[in-house]
């Protein structure tokens, strides 16, 4: 079992991960609300980002710096917020400085309706910050030639959305994103964004995805300790169910229990309203 | 004279460099900083000067998705 674990375990950057599930720091009710859902989680990373210094705010300065210390997790820090490649690498820099690691995920917003990646940007950005020796996670779309393009800018793991940041609508494109996963076979893709609920969650894994990023979908429900562990077993159940290989999906009926030697066994089509030469409307014909 | 921190006015200090602007704003640590939309390392506050109307952007570690 343990042996089973190592062998499973996820490698970004040479970094290696136990658990699949990231998990976002924002949007909880309160610190301690956070500190138990990450607890019960069990986050591979925590995102976290940076701002001014908001007075009297719970989730910034000291006291979430003291918190995420006493989780012990990695960290990925973020680039939220930036509408430009500039920015982003200036935010990246300074995330770099503050929390110690080289790991960043970026994000370049190009609409701010629907928060959609700025392909551009990300491209340009993404350049920029392998330069400058970070190991990028870029968010960005299910798009081929985008994920192409931030591939060869270096980018060693990419991680698209399912749908835009917040929404909870679960993958909106599953064809593109499966499609994606099927084009790059070797690359760590993690989605992010849009995740609602751990049935979306388990679906990608099924699908081959490396891992999840959720935020809203946990700190928003009812009962984000609850919803943690509930992603965390999701992943884990779409991990576990893609390892396994489902079986293929059959167009007929294919009786699951052997029908040699059955009890009482009778021929099917002599059974009264079962015909299969002569089907009839309103007759069953198996 | 005046410098903009995190987007409001603040004297300017006499020595001129950020280290001395930053032991008089005193922001809690943990910090990083830019000047002028340009990330400054720890590093090299000495070494930095700041001038009237410059932009310091002071961040600290906050929740993100």
């Amino acid at each position: 079992m343990e042996r089973q674990a190592i062998q499973d375990e996820l490698i970004l950057y040479g970094r290696r991960f136990t658990s699949r599930l990231l998990l976002g720091t924002a949007r909880y009710d309160s610190p301690s609300v956070l500190a138990d859902a990450i607890a019960v989680a069990d986050p591979a990373l925590l995102t976290v980002s940076l701002r001014h210094q908001m007075s009297g705010a719970k989730e910034s300065g000291a006291s979430f710096w003291n918190l995420l210390r006493e989780t012990k997790r990695p960290l990925l820090p973020n680039t939220a917020g930036c509408l430009s490649a500039h920015e982003a690498v200036k935010t990246g820099c300074m995330a770099r400085e503050l929390f110690q690691t080289n790991l960043v995920k970026l994000e370049v917003i190009a609409d701010e309706v629907s928060l959609q990646p700025d392909p551009f940007g990300l491209v340009e950005a993404a350049m920029e910050l392998v330069k400058l020796g970070f190991h990028v996670l870029p968010y960005c779309t299910e798009d081929w030639v985008l994920c192409r393009r931030l591939m060869d800018a270096g980018c060693e793991v990419l991680m698209p959305w399912a749908a835009p940041i917040g929404t909870g609508q679960g993958p909106r494109n599953p064809r593109a994103l499966r499609e994606l996963r099927q084009r790059a076979p070797q690359v760590p893709l993690i989605v992010d964004a849009g995740i609602g609920l751990p049935s979306h969650a388990c679906q990608v894994m099924e699908w081959g995805f490396d891992g999840v990023l959720v935020n809203t979908a946990v700190s928003r429900s009812l009962d984000p300790i609850r919803m943690a562990r509930a992603f965390a077993n999701s992943v884990n159940a779409g991990r576990s169910a893609f390892l396994a290989g489902p079986m293929i999906e059959q167009q007929v009926a294919a009786p699951s229990t052997p029908q040699i030697s059955r009890p009482f066994a009778s021929d099917l089509s002599t059974l009264p309203g079962l015909r299969v030469s002569e089907p009839r409307m309103g007759t069953l014909v198996p | 004279m005046f410098v903009l921190v995190n987007g409001k006015p603040y004297p300017l200090p006499q020595s001129g460099t950020l280290a001395a602007l930053l032991r008089s704003v005193s922001p809690p640590a943990p910090f990083a900083v830019a000047l002028n939309e340009e990330f400054i390392a720890r590093g090299t506050y000495d070494d930095c000067v700041v001038h009237p109307n410059d932009r310091i952007d002071i961040v600290h570690p906050t929740v993100g998705g």
